[in-house]
């Protein structure tokens, strides 16, 4: 704040507060002509009604004093008048850094183990996942759900059903957070004409013995040649790339005909975002210690 | 002082006397309060990394405010633990330099999005405005499904340019002549997308330490 903005305020604080304190204090004393009746001599409806003179009740005087004995000490203690700081020294940047470090002390034990230990360690400790947990519902549930169990609309995986794209370690789940991850299913719909894709569509049912056409399957297994570069020859998958097993009943973006064709005609991006920025290191190691905890007990 | 009635009498008895005098001590705290902030505005310069919108993102950008997202949302994150943690690092007034108008706010019936770009992939945010309910069940958020089929404006993409220059944007001659192709078969979609995956990704770096991101 410059000096003359800072002159600017406190010269119309202190007229502001002058004038009224002026008035406040005179406005009390000064006596108003009264006639021999106790009235001012005003009167109304012929004389029937007349106005009396009373002193100002003693609770509106004194709220008015409280009033002016809070708006001072509220200038003399707290940034207010001009470039003055206040004799607190407050700041809403300084509350954030105290309410912060008061949060922090408090959290320190639980922190100071989760950012050593591994996440399955972490995994077994009720205080960490209950954080963890929270954590998740807050940054996470936007995409995989309340509770983890994926959305098929923006192919993100369920987390708890013990079925992993790039790996169930807790050091892969922790990976996964804070690097983010990126599944390319290239498009084949220029490689492919419509039957090729029906056929394959029908052949990558069949690995997991979905309801299929045999004979479209079988036509269509010599197309899964180019597909077995990633999802291996048997369709297995591969957790390096993050490709999808194709022969179990866990899919990403949907697992009847029509979305298996799309996915091969029209490709597929996953995009799991990188939360190395947004979460601390201690953040992202107790979710995933949730997430672990989650896809065990699951199972079990 | 027992002579001060007649002053009390002059004003009790003149209307216009008594607004003009209460106009004045009420104008006295706006003053006080508005002139320097008003002033002080004029005078904030752009934060390190904050840049003019591109065009595709200052479409995008209009139609926010057009369907009137800031209704529900704010982009201000305030310097309360609740909101930097939740949130990320409070919001500086450098970074809203080029917000014409200003999205700040503390009234929400949504989250806050000064830092929600990059929080989610592209995918979810087409698909959360198609159908918020399809990825956060419990939303009552609007659904916005016709931008998807809703070709951005091209014709006045590099007036809206110009006009932002004349009041102190950085746009140089090649960014506005390049505007038009960078919207070409874009629809509003792909703007408002472009938009919020921008949010808040250049926010200067001296606020980054300021923000916890403890629980």
């Amino acid at each position: 704040m410059t000096p003359f903005w800072s002159a600017w305020i406190m010269f119309l604080v202190v007229l502001n507060l002058g004038i009224t304190l002026f008035l406040f204090l005179w406005g009390q004393r000064v006596a108003i002509p009264t006639l021999a009746d106790g009235t001012s001599g005003h009167v109304w409806a012929h004389g029937v009604l007349k106005e009396g003179i009373r002193k100002l009740p003693l609770w509106w005087v004194l709220i008015s004093l409280a009033m002016f004995i809070t708006g001072f000490t509220y200038l003399a203690l707290y940034p207010g008048f001009g470039s003055f700081k206040g004799m607190l020294g407050w700041t809403a940047h300084g509350e954030l850094a105290t309410d912060l470090a008061a949060n922090r002390s408090k959290l320190d034990p639980l922190l100071q183990r989760v950012a050593v230990q591994p996440v399955e360690t972490i995994a077994r400790d009720a205080e960490a996942t209950l954080v963890g947990q929270r954590l998740f519902i807050d940054n996470c549930a936007a995409c995989h759900g309340n509770e983890g169990h994926g959305n098929h609309l923006v192919g993100a995986p369920n987390l708890i059903d013990g079925d992993w794209l790039y790996g169930g370690s807790g050091d892969a789940i922790l990976a996964s957070i804070q690097d983010g991850r990126m599944g390319v299913m290239p498009p084949m719909g220029a490689s492919f004409d419509a039957a090729t894709v029906d056929n394959l569509a029908n052949y990558v049912l069949s690995l997991s013995g979905a309801d299929h056409w045999p004979s479209k399957a079988a036509a269509g297994q010599a197309s899964f040649a180019l597909c077995a570069a990633c999802h291996g020859p048997t369709g297995t998958g591969n957790q390096a790339l993050g490709a999808p097993d194709l022969t179990d009943h866990v899919w990403l973006y949907g697992g009847d005909n029509a979305a298996i064709e799309r996915t091969i005609r029209d490709g597929r991006s996953g995009v799991m975002p990188a939360w190395r920025t947004r979460l601390s290191d201690t953040d992202a190691r107790m979710i995933a210690a949730w997430v672990y905890e989650q896809s065990r007990s699951q199972a079990r | 002082m027992a002579g001060g009635y007649k002053y009390f009498e002059a004003i009790e008895k003149h209307a216009g006397l008594l607004g003009i005098l209460t106009a004045i001590m009420v104008s006295i705290g706006g003053l006080a309060e508005i002139t320097p902030l008003f002033m002080a505005a004029n005078t904030v310069k752009a934060a390190d990394g904050i840049k003019p919108y591109d065009p595709l993102r200052l479409a995008g950008k209009d139609i926010y405010v057009r369907e009137g997202c800031h209704l529900c949302h704010s982009q201000m994150v305030r310097a309360l633990r609740a909101e930097t943690e939740r949130y990320g690092p409070y919001s500086v007034a450098g970074e809203s330099v080029y917000d014409r108008p200003f999205q700040w706010g503390s009234k929400r019936t949504g989250p806050d999005l000064a830092r929600v770009g990059g929080k989610y992939s592209d995918e979810w945010q087409r698909v959360h405005l198609i159908d918020p309910r399809s990825v956060v069940p419990d939303s009552n958020m609007p659904a916005y499904a016709w931008l998807s089929n809703a070709m951005l404006d091209v014709a006045d993409i590099q007036a809206r340019m110009r006009v932002l220059r004349t009041l102190g944007d950085p746009y140089s001659d090649e960014d506005i002549a390049g505007a038009k192709s960078a919207l070409e078969g874009k629809t509003e979609m792909d703007a408002m997308v472009a938009y919020l995956q921008g949010l808040g990704v250049n926010r200067p770096a001296e606020s980054a330490t300021a923000g916890g991101a403890a629980p």
